[in-house]
């Protein structure tokens, strides 16, 4: 894609009249303020996060760091509440990611139907997607709760024992990643929702001149054509799933222990609460490692199929 | 023309004048100090000086969410904030960090030690931090044994003054009253800063403690391993805790005290005021209050709890600041806040006004409780202290560790940050 671009300019830059020329100026003094105000909100923040990093920074050693080189990241390789953070980050990812693409992709198709149906759906889809996420979590802990939590009166009116969902590690991981997912669905069913009524019409006319069935037409129309949008969703998903904080935060608190403790947590919990920002500082910048390369893995992805 | 502009300027002048004589302070509590009485509390300091406005924001329902929106302001060095009311365990951390404006600027030594004099030594202790003073003190705190005094009358109990006593009370008042609704004995288990007194009390009431004198740590494996199973067996072996303690943070119990749930709670004195006055109440002069127990052979101990005023470094108006910082750490307030919102007083007279004894029967024994309750480590690094702590005791009430592995865990987090 971006050698295509390359070339492009290059046979451009060839031809360049001193219009030409005057115009990429204009255009260069066009997007400077927006370059001045990315540098100052995103690429200025990021260095000096890269910058502390490299210091020892601990407020409760007062308010000035000393450079150590590379041993907070020395720290975060023999920390096992990194790891185990790491772990229950990749695992929220690995869960929540496919299962909102599948919910999602489902509500997608549902508020794409041409009966009525598709409008309590389309309305439900924006109820979840405009709540913030703390709100979810909060939501969602009253409804786990042990004592009066509805989860629970379900399983008792059943006959069965109540469950400690928000206490036992194991299901405190399946009660936020259902939460999880039942909060970003919506955003994933809203992007397809977009690709779904951009497909032509004809196809689907086409296909049924030919006598395709229901299967055949999603599988060898829907899902081909729709697989740019579905892309884009997969890509904005995971980074937000790598980047997990609010609702296993207003869930557990990443109890119980450190058992659904996610890496923004105890990003959070090394800075905002331990005030030690040099170490923190080197986890975020794990973390910004880790999602920067999730999207370069995707985008080589996208590259090697448009090659195709 | 010429007399118009003229007339104007000078309105301009004077109004500017007026302006510059209004003074606006900022005053930072948390949800659970009634920013209803505080706000009354400000509005008699406003009445008696005209020209100062006073406003309240409230943030964060704990003292540890209190702290985490603090953090963001005080590290950004926000200006908007002149006075914060902080929890006993941070004025060390304040100091490190630089943001607290001493004290010792306003108050030459002599007046100093004259002024101090006047409060509990536990709050002079923690608010001289390496000699400098960071804070005054607001009002005092300590952990009761709250109970239902019409339950146990029922059984012809008295409050115990032994766990063992409160653990066989529970299960005959559990037994007799097959209510599925009440539970027995209360105490803090989640992930939050009262679970860290939860872990300390029956180190204290063993006779050990964190560190010694000179800040040196000194809690064994085997001492935390006790505290912990201590609180296990409250679940599991005498039955007389629900399985879900690892859910429980102070104010649930509280509330759920206050529904009739709970025959024991172990809360701060913040509740009392609660269970009588709050209209939800169904335990309304129902509930006795009582020294913690002790074990066996041991000794009674409870966690030093109690809140501070401080002047933020950042500031603008820091000799406000402080002429309003005296008044809200003076006797009067605190006996407002102690008839209104049943705060202890951090002076020791108080304990004797009979305004406060008619509303609080109970302080008249609460001043030993308070003079004999252990602090919490004091440390720069007392968040991480904190969270090793309440971690450790939480995992184990949700059977994710054992006690012997929380307990070696506890005790190898706290030397990393001791440096031992």
């Amino acid at each position: 894609m971006s050698r295509g671009l390359g070339r492009s300019t290059a046979n451009r830059a060839m031809r360049r009249s001193p219009r030409d020329l005057s115009e990429r100026a204009l255009a260069s003094w066009l997007l400077l303020p927006a370059f001045a105000l990315l540098g100052l909100v995103a690429v200025y923040p990021v260095l000096n996060l890269m910058v502390t990093s490299l210091y020892e920074l601990h407020l409760a050693y007062g308010p000035k760091g000393a450079f150590v080189g590379l041993a907070n990241y020395e720290r975060l390789l023999e920390d096992a509440r990194f790891a185990n953070a790491l772990r229950v980050t990749l695992l929220i990812t690995l869960v929540t990611v496919p299962g909102a693409a599948l919910l999602g992709l489902l509500l997608a198709l549902l508020a794409n139907l041409p009966y009525m149906v598709k409008w309590p759906v389309r309305l439900g889809l924006l109820l979840p997607w405009a709540m913030p996420l703390v709100f979810a979590g909060l939501i969602f802990r009253w409804f786990f709760e042990s004592d009066y939590g509805v989860v629970n009166d379900v399983l008792r009116k059943l006959g069965l024992a109540p469950l400690f969902w928000l206490s036992d590690p194991r299901l405190a991981f399946w009660a936020i990643s259902a939460s999880i997912i039942w909060k970003t669905s919506s955003f994933v069913a809203l992007v397809l929702l977009a690709g779904l009524q951009s497909i032509p019409k004809e196809y689907y006319e086409a296909a049924q001149v030919d006598g395709a069935n229901a299967w055949q037409v999603f599988y060898r129309i829907t899902l081909p054509l729709l697989a740019p949008s579905l892309f884009v969703a997969l890509v904005f998903r995971t980074i937000t799933a790598l980047q997990t904080f609010d609702i296993p935060y207003a869930m557990t608190g990443g109890g119980p222990g450190n058992a659904t403790e996610t890496l923004a947590m105890y990003i959070r919990t090394q800075t905002v609460e331990n005030l030690n920002f040099g170490y923190g500082s080197a986890m975020a910048v794990a973390l910004f490692v880790l999602c920067m390369a999730t999207t370069a893995l995707y985008l080589r992805f996208l590259q090697r199929e448009e090659g195709e | 023309m010429v007399r118009l502009l003229v007339g104007v300027l000078v309105a301009l002048l004077l109004a500017s004048g007026a302006l510059a004589q209004q003074v606006k302070l900022r005053v930072f509590i948390g949800g659970q100090q009634r920013p209803d009485v505080m706000r009354k509390i400000l509005d008699v300091y406003e009445q008696r000086n005209p020209g100062v406005k006073v406003e309240i924001e409230v943030g964060g329902a704990t003292s540890d969410q209190q702290q985490q929106y603090l953090t963001t302001v005080l590290t950004s060095r926000d200006p908007s904030l002149d006075i914060i009311l902080i929890d006993i365990i941070r004025p060390a951390q304040y100091k490190a960090a630089g943001w607290s404006e001493p004290l010792d600027r306003y108050l030459p030594l002599g007046a100093r030690d004259a002024l101090l004099r006047q409060y509990l030594p536990a709050y002079v202790r923690a608010n001289i931090v390496d000699g400098t003073l960071i804070a005054l003190p607001a009002f005092a705190d300590a952990q009761f044994l709250f109970y239902r005094k019409d339950l146990l009358d029922k059984y012809g109990f008295k409050a115990p003054t032994t766990w063992d006593e409160a653990i066989r009370q529970a299960q005959t008042i559990l037994q007799g009253e097959r209510n599925p609704n009440l539970n027995g004995i209360g105490f803090m288990g989640n992930i939050s800063e009262g679970t860290v007194c939860s872990f300390l009390l029956p180190i204290w009431a063993a006779g050990g403690d964190v560190t010694d004198e000179r800040g040196r740590l000194v809690l064994t494996e085997d001492m935390a391993r006790r505290s912990l199973q201590f609180w296990l067996d409250l679940m599991d072996r005498h039955r007389v805790s629900p399985p879900n303690m690892a859910e429980k943070a102070q104010d649930t119990i509280r509330r759920e005290m206050q529904q009739g749930r709970w025959i024991f709670g172990t809360l701060f004195a913040y509740a009392w005021a609660h269970f009588q006055n709050d209209p939800d109440s169904q335990v309304k002069g129902k509930i006795g209050v009582a020294v913690m127990p002790r074990f066996e052979g041991g000794r009674s101990a409870s966690c030093l709890g109690g809140w501070q005023w401080t002047i933020s470094n950042f500031s603008r108006n820091k000799a406000q600041a402080y002429r309003l910082l005296r008044y809200l750490s003076s006797p009067e307030v605190a006996k407002v806040l102690a008839l209104e919102a049943s705060n202890l007083p951090a002076f020791p007279e108080l304990y004797r006004d009979p305004d406060v004894l008619r509303a609080n029967p109970w302080f008249a024994d609460a001043l030993p409780v308070v003079l004999n309750a252990r602090a919490r480590p004091v440390h720069p690094r007392y968040p991480e202290i904190a969270d090793v702590m309440r971690r450790g005791l939480n995992a184990v009430l949700a059977r994710t560790k054992t006690p012997e592995q929380a307990a070696r865990e506890i005790v190898q987090g706290l030397r990393t940050i001791y440096g031992q």
